[in-house]
């Protein structure tokens, strides 16, 4: 379970202050499909990057499947991104040069899990993902939508619990955004909880439960047939 | 993050970025090839030095008269151009008949030009004596040695070096042919074989050996030895040898405090000690230059790796954002440079020990036919240690930085 407690995130630069995120509070329970929304500036990427333990709040309190973050060192974060987290980003990240199979087996690097039994985990996320056949392409030479599914086989790879999805489908034409987001669905049926950052309706529609941010506060957070079906209008 | 996956990470991200990596470790392989090339030619240098010294002759002491001044392996006055004249054939004849020592013998030194048909050299002249030639081991090649008869009679007879004998004679037989020195006419009794250096570095094969009471008396006008050879009896310690010249010397020259010695009383192993210390030194000196290129390519190294660490910025963020922690991303940064320079060092290693073996050749074929190749184990470890050393010290500043990138920033860096 996800629980995040009145968390605020502020910048400053120059002299200026920036209040991203303010005494942000929810609770994402496993296997949930969460959209989150909201307009540039919203705050939705600093929720993003504080629930997947790249960035810490300044103040509040979250725990993620019962570890608290504020009680944890910088290798305990990336422990935890390593073995109960898995991201998709809008830009892929991918290493251009090197393999599919070595874009996939990337977490596998900095986990526990041994050389000997690395092998078959690469090869069944790429399965899942449908590029049996790409194993050994690089991945630089992949269509958009080839891409995404790299990254989410990526994602996949370490079984994690959560997977983070930032506009995964913000690169792609809609007839593989769609295919994306079909693929996410199915993790989420498979019992993965899903974090998803849109900004598009069509996206966040796969979504169970949408919160929605405003000015780095909570707008609206309901299901996503609740929210949608009422054409909730920003306050 | 496993070493082994470390390192495969490592050589993946150089592979990327062939060219670049070959230049980076240019640097690097320049300047272990410098430092190997200088420490084979110089310990080969030394090699020649100690062997020829020690061909000399074994249980060998001299002694050389005058002062020195500072340490026991300061150079004494005469070996500055100042003429001492306290060594005497009394001297070496007290010398003969200590239990100790089997063999005494003087030396003494001209210059001249020696004059063979239109071939007009200058010459170093030694007056020499038979004992002399068997202490420090020198053979006739041609004809004979000098022997005491010849000394005894003033005998007008000469001993060529090796050198001198080609340079007057060229490939025409010597032996029996007069030749002038100092308007004086000296028949050819003998030509050395090839000896190289003496102990005291004078060139035996440019000398030429003349009778000792010819030299004295009719070239040089004098009563003095410009230096003593000594062959010990084995079955006394140098030590103890030396200790008995040194007692000699002094009751014949009546001093009796030792810090007013006026000769200096040195073995065998005292001129292998100096010359071994200036060798060593000079390679030292020559492998601190060839050090500051290895400086050089490191600054090299940690500039390209700077510039490699912010295009690979993204990278970095991913790496992080998948669970690579600080310390794995500064562990493959190092290991990347660390290869590059141990890669730098090994080609280093065989350029430079190839280039040596190429001087060895030429200098074996054409200078100086006992040159060997040294290529000191001590010299490769050396080269391998501080090349990777220079990877490690140059690597982390670049590595650090990798490493304290924050994973958001990261990702966003355009």
């Amino acid at each position: 379970m996800i629980l995040v407690e009145k968390i605020s995130r502020s910048y400053e630069n120059d002299g200026d202050k920036t209040q991203a995120l303010k005494e942000v509070s929810f609770k994402i329970n496993s296997g949930e499909f969460v959209a989150v929304m909201g307009p540039s500036g919203s705050g939705k990427s600093t929720l993003l990057h504080i629930l997947s333990f790249m960035d810490r709040a300044s103040s509040g309190s979250y725990s993620f499947f019962g570890e608290k973050m504020e009680d944890m060192n910088d290798t305990e974060l990336a422990n935890v991104r390593n073995k109960e987290m898995g991201f998709v980003f809008q830009a892929f990240n991918l290493l251009g040069r090197s393999s599919v199979y070595q874009n996939v087996e990337l977490p596998l690097l900095y986990s526990t899990i041994l050389p000997s039994e690395r092998k078959s985990l690469v090869e069944k996320a790429i399965k899942d993902v449908g590029l049996t056949e790409k194993t050994y392409v690089e991945a630089g030479r992949l269509s958009g939508g080839q891409k995404q599914r790299v990254a989410i086989a990526r994602a996949l790879v370490n079984n994690p619990n959560v997977i983070f999805a930032d506009e995964p489908t913000g690169n792609l034409d809609s007839h593989s955004g769609e295919n994306i987001m079909q693929i996410l669905k199915k993790l989420n049926e498979a019992g993965k909880t899903i974090i998803l950052v849109t900004h598009e309706t069509y996206t966040a529609q796969f979504a169970e439960r949408l919160i929605r941010l405003k000015d780095g506060e909570i707008e609206v957070d309901g299901t996503v047939k609740d929210i949608l079906s009422k054409n909730y209008e920003s306050k | 993050m496993k070493v082994n996956d470390s390192l495969k990470t490592a050589l993946a991200g150089l592979r990327h970025a062939k060219t670049r990596a070959m230049l980076t470790m240019l640097g690097i392989v320049i300047g272990i090839a410098s430092v190997i090339l200088l420490m084979s030619i110089g310990t080969s240098a030394q090699n020649l030095i100690i062997s020829q010294v020690q061909n000399i002759g074994s249980n060998l002491l001299f002694v050389i008269p005058g002062a020195t001044q500072g340490s026991k392996f300061s150079p004494p006055a005469s070996a500055f151009g100042i003429i001492i004249k306290t060594l005497k054939e009394r001297d070496i004849e007290f010398f003969r008949k200590d239990p100790s020592i089997d063999k005494a013998a003087g030396e003494v030194h001209g210059q001249a030009r020696a004059v063979y048909s239109n071939n007009d050299i200058s010459v170093t002249y030694t007056g020499a004596t038979g004992e002399y030639f068997d202490i420090i081991n020198l053979e006739a090649e041609k004809g004979r040695l000098l022997n005491s008869k010849d000394d005894k009679s003033m005998e007008k007879v000469v001993v060529l070096g090796s050198e001198v004998a080609k340079k007057l004679f060229g490939e025409k037989e010597a032996i029996g042919k007069n030749l002038r020195l100092k308007n004086n006419s000296f028949k050819v009794i003998g030509v050395m074989e090839k000896k190289g250096m003496s102990a005291f570095g004078a060139d035996l094969d440019n000398n030429i050996f003349i009778p000792m009471s010819v030299a004295q008396k009719q070239m040089l006008g004098i009563d003095y030895y410009s230096a003593a050879f000594i062959q010990g009896n084995n079955s006394y310690s140098i030590d103890f040898i030396k200790s008995r010249m040194t007692s000699i010397l002094r009751q014949n020259h009546s001093i009796t405090n030792p810090d007013k010695d006026d000769f200096n009383v040195r073995t065998q192993e005292d001129a292998l000690a100096v010359l071994g210390s200036i060798t060593s030194v000079l390679k030292i000196f020559l492998a601190s230059i060839a050090a500051i290129s290895l400086v050089v390519g490191g600054i090299g190294i940690m500039n390209i790796m700077l510039v490699s660490v912010i295009e690979r910025t993204r990278e970095i963020g991913l790496r992080k954002a998948v669970g690579a922690t600080n310390a794995d991303i500064m562990q493959q940064f190092l290991t990347e440079a660390i290869i590059l320079t141990s890669i730098g060092g090994l080609v280093g290693i065989i350029g430079g020990a190839g280039f040596s073996f190429l001087i060895y050749l030429g200098i074996s074929k054409f200078a100086v036919a006992d040159w060997t190749f040294a290529l000191p184990l001590s010299s490769i470890l050396l080269a391998l240690g501080v090349s990777t050393t220079i990877g490690l010290v140059f690597g982390i500043y670049p590595a650090r930085q990798a490493s304290r990138k924050n994973p958001v920033e990261a990702l966003r860096y355009e």
